[in-house]
């Protein structure tokens, strides 16, 4: 692990401790989470890599969304994602974000996450492992040393995009916009 | 040489404070049979805070997390640590009066995110500090008649003359007192009803994000040393040991030789209250105030009786 290298840590502390220091808001959407003890417990142990859950979004910087999105959550989900400081992270958890997995035709459920909140890495399957999380974990860590875990800054750059798609799907929204035209 | 020592003293509580932090979480993720995170992670947390875009609530947000931090930094320069003592005047006096101003800093900028999590959470903590300061206060009151002075450092040089309080038999009771009342002052689990992060959402800290929970986080780990460090001093002798240091005291090895005692007496300190936080479930609030207003007040009272009839 590059954990030590002392010459990343000084070029851009911020980076590296962002990707060292992963606090998470799980979001209990569906059997997803069931995977998520043993991860964070004694077994597998998340926390030997500072990955700790907890309680409000505001001070996580890791979105994990785990299982199926319904349309009622995913208003849920809208609003803790933009409660979240920047830099943040998503990652959604199964096969059930990505396409609707065994929901894909199901009249409330939502097909595709990506589409009303940016998605910087999914872990497939139904359902993962809890290795699977540290490898899909080892990958952001790669995706962040690249700069390639962009979401929060497409999230901005297109927020009139997303905005529509969330409309779009839950009607008129009852919270203001995150970005107004003036702090785009 | 003011100037260096307020320094040095601040700079060592930080450090020591945020070492403390990851000792700690080490130590509880090693007794659930875990590998557990590196100790610098707290350390690692701070600057991601500080790197990250918080949110603030309004000028009182901001004004009461400053409030906080600095009155801990205050509190740890009335501290002896070890030979080190940067304001040596007021002395216990001040002492009790700063431990205050730590949750009251915290409650304004609880109130003015004006989230309901935040206020339940910051009453919580009030009233368990209404809790411990009664027992505190009656301590306190009976180390300060025993040695006839409110001086921090005279206390530990009486201390380095006549033995440790803690095993001087007039001063026991408050001695144990003060043992059950510190998870209280630590704030760790059997009390940890104003954090409860699965009950109440972190309770205080629930809206602050970014520099506020970096400064959150710092003025956590100044707070854990200074209840650490005032039960050193007062009880355990500050940076004596048994009159190993008598023959080096003066020299600038003595110093820092006092220094590293002191730091070490404080990590067993520590660790013991680490056990008890690891085993013990969570009181509710009204459990808390009934069991500390009564056996560590009763005891303490009793205590101070002592003293005041060996005098």
């Amino acid at each position: 692990m590059d954990r030590n290298k002392i010459s990343k840590w000084l070029k851009n502390p911020g980076k590296m401790a962002n990707k060292y220091s992963f606090h998470v808001v799980y979001f209990c959407t569906g059997c997803g989470i069931i995977e998520i003890p043993p991860s964070i417990t004694t077994r597998w142990d998340a926390e030997r890599f500072g990955i700790i859950p907890v309680a409000t979004p505001r001070q996580a910087n890791l979105f994990l969304i785990t299982g199926y999105v319904s349309t009622k959550t995913l208003a849920a989900i809208i609003r803790t994602y933009e409660q979240m400081p920047e830099p943040k992270y998503t990652v959604a958890f199964g096969s059930c974000p990505i396409n609707g997995g065994m929901y894909y035709d199901s009249y409330n459920t939502i097909t595709s996450l990506d589409k009303y909140i940016p998605v910087d890495g999914y872990i497939a399957g139904c359902m993962p492992r809890p290795e699977a999380i540290f490898i899909g974990v080892t990958h952001l860590w790669k995706l962040i040393d690249m700069d390639k875990a962009d979401g929060y800054k497409r999230y901005r750059e297109d927020y009139v995009h997303y905005r529509a798609n969330q409309e779009q799907i839950l009607g008129e929204l009852d919270w203001p916009p995150l970005f107004s035209k003036e702090n785009l | 040489m003011n100037i260096i020592s307020l320094i040095i003293s601040i700079l060592l509580a930080l450090i020591t404070g945020m070492f403390f932090l990851g000792i700690s979480r080490k130590i509880m993720a090693r007794i659930q049979w875990r590998y557990g995170p590196p100790i610098t992670q707290p350390l690692i947390d701070v600057i991601r805070s500080f790197s990250q875009m918080g949110i603030s609530h309004g000028k009182l947000f901001d004004f009461g997390i400053i409030l906080s931090f600095t009155g801990s930094i205050v509190l740890i320069l009335f501290l002896p640590i070890g030979n080190l003592c940067a304001l040596t005047s007021g002395g216990l006096l001040a002492v009790l009066y700063l431990m205050l101003l730590t949750p009251f800093g915290i409650a304004l900028s609880a109130a003015a995110s004006a989230n309901p999590v935040s206020s339940i959470g910051i009453s919580r903590q009030f009233l368990l500090s209404f809790a411990y300061e009664l027992p505190l206060l009656l301590i306190l009151l009976a180390v300060m008649t025993h040695y006839h002075t409110i001086s921090l450092v005279e206390i530990v040089n009486i201390q380095a003359n006549s033995g440790w309080a803690f095993g001087s038999w007039a001063l026991v009771l408050s001695g144990i007192a003060y043992v059950l009342i510190l998870p209280a002052i630590l704030g760790v689990r059997p009390f940890e009803v104003a954090g409860a992060v699965q009950e109440i959402s972190s309770g205080p800290i629930a809206e602050f994000s970014g520099k506020h929970l970096a400064f959150v986080t710092l003025q956590h780990a100044l707070h854990t040393f200074a209840a650490l460090a005032l039960f050193v001093d007062v009880f355990l002798g500050g940076w004596t040991l048994f009159g190993l240091l008598n023959p080096i005291s003066g020299t600038i090895w003595g110093v820092l030789l006092g220094i590293i005692i002191f730091l070490i007496k404080m990590l067993i300190v520590l660790v013991l209250g680490i056990f008890v936080n690891a085993v013990f479930p969570r009181f509710r609030i009204e459990q808390a105030m009934k069991y500390l207003w009564k056996w560590p007040t009763l005891i303490s009272f009793i205590g101070l009786i002592i003293v005041m009839l060996v005098n």
